[in-house]
């Protein structure tokens, strides 16, 4: 934590030329129009320009959650038998809870949570959220796309609760409570990896960006941290 | 250093050693660059546990894979595969099994649920979920006989076919309670390992039952 607060704080190099063939940066100004700085590939660069840039992920998030609602909905269209219908959803929403939970999740919008068992056999639940964001990071179109998607369809799931409930058709019970538990998980691990990301940047930055000077700031942060650490009591 | 003047390195011993950085923990971000790959990987390496699961069910040893990687993928199947099976058996049968079915999956999840509950509200350390995972899992033998059973229905349903599904579904009954009791035993204080097996043999002698008197139309 001192390090990333002196990163902030400290002393830059001088700039230099800004041209990266070593001539005089005006002739280069004069020469062409717009310099572009070649970071990478050209891939890279239309990756960079893309709104979605993992649309396998995209499709697969939303596909499994709608078909299984689609389903539940217009059963009766493709087939008499209940337990087909029953099963249908019932596989949909499991490959659903498993691709948005390990697959689109760390894809469009870099959050991760996961359960860990450790030696004596406690078990851990464990938030992740990326901070450092890389090439093929996720756009704003795609987080969008998977929030709406996360947060509808649980809704709807308690909709046709409601209705089962008051309709009286209770051999669908199993199957809405299923869907509503699956999609409430998601729903709930996501939210609090996102939470719990926001906490942590926000406490962070607080203890850099205070009053007074960086460099007196940072060394005071480190003592902040041994008193904290050494005894809660003692008073400073 | 006037102590270390006498010291002297003779040359041909060969200094050497090894520097190993110790990696700090794999951060999952980097492991997971592309789409294509890493999904096929994650979707082998849990089809594989789940494989692994399944065996060591039927050969239970004392082996903490069950327990530290719990799924619930193998009870999903084995549910759906048991609720198949066992629908359409019933005496009224205007319905196309409809309650059959979901009465057979709500009697094993809800089942799995309380027996769980009940472990744990007696003290016991193992989590919720691998609790789950290892009952959901040691319904296979029993799944295992419902097949047999069909089968043997298919022949005939006199009183041969009977005494035959009964040694298999006894023989299964004991097995998926000897597995998971091996596994779930173990987590509770000694004067209580009855108080924790007795819901299991229960609820494995409910699914029993309702394998056995099942009788096709």
């Amino acid at each position: 934590r001192g390090g990333r607060g002196g990163m902030l704080g400290g002393r830059r190099g001088p700039p230099g030329p800004c041209s990266l063939t070593g001539s005089p940066p005006q002739a280069l100004v004069d020469d062409t129009e717009d310099v572009s700085l070649d970071f990478g590939s050209e891939e890279e660069l239309a990756l960079r320009k893309a709104r979605i840039r993992h649309p396998l992920a995209t499709f697969f998030h939303l596909f499994f959650r709608v078909s299984a609602i689609v389903t539940y909905l217009f059963c009766d269209w493709f087939s008499n038998s209940f337990v087909a219908c029953f099963v249908t959803v019932l596989l949909l929403l499991s490959f659903d809870f498993w691709s948005v939970k390990n697959v689109t999740g760390r894809l469009l919008v870099g959050l991760r949570w996961w359960n860990q068992i450790d030696e004596d056999g406690k078990s851990h639940w464990v938030f992740e959220a990326k901070r450092v964001p890389t090439i093929a990071a996720s756009t704003e179109a795609e987080a969008r796309i998977f929030w709406l998607g996360l947060i509808i369809c649980p809704v709807i799931w308690t909709l046709f609760l409601f209705s089962t409930l008051f309709s009286l058709k209770l051999k669908w019970l199993a199957l809405v409570i299923a869907g509503i538990s699956l999609q409430a998980a998601n729903l709930y691990g996501y939210i609090h990896c996102k939470l719990g990301g926001q906490k942590t940047i926000s406490r962070v930055t607080s203890r850099l960006f205070g009053t007074g000077d960086v460099p007196q700031r940072q060394s005071r942060s480190i003592s902040e941290d041994k008193t904290e650490e050494h005894g809660k009591t003692v008073p400073r | 250093f006037p102590g270390l003047a006498d010291v002297s390195i003779s040359q041909d011993i060969p200094v050497e050693g090894e520097i190993t950085v110790p990696v700090g923990s794999h951060s999952p971000d980097e492991d997971y660059s592309t789409l294509d790959e890493p999904v096929r990987d994650t979707i082998m390496r849990d089809l594989k546990a789940v494989g692994k699961k399944f065996v060591h069910v039927m050969y239970p040893r004392k082996s903490s894979a069950l327990l530290r990687d719990w799924d619930l993928w193998g009870p999903l199947v084995l549910c759906v595969s048991l609720a198949l099976m066992l629908q359409g058996g019933s005496a009224d049968s205007k319905d196309d099994g409809g309650p059959q079915f979901a009465e057979v999956f709500v009697i094993i999840w809800f089942g799995a649920v309380v027996i769980t509950l009940n472990s744990k509200l007696l003290g016991g350390t193992i989590s919720f979920f691998q609790s789950l995972c290892v009952l959901g899992y040691c319904v296979l033998p029993l799944t295992v006989a419902m097949l047999v059973c069909r089968l043997v229905l298919l022949a005939g349903a006199g009183t041969v076919s009977f005494i035959v599904r009964l040694i298999v579904v006894v023989a299964m009954f004991g097995w998926s309670t000897l597995a998971s009791t091996a596994f779930l035993a173990d987590s509770q204080p000694p004067n209580r390992k009855a108080l924790v097996v007795y819901p299991i043999f229960l609820f494995y002698f409910v699914i029993s039952w309702m394998i056995l008197t099942f009788t096709p139309q």
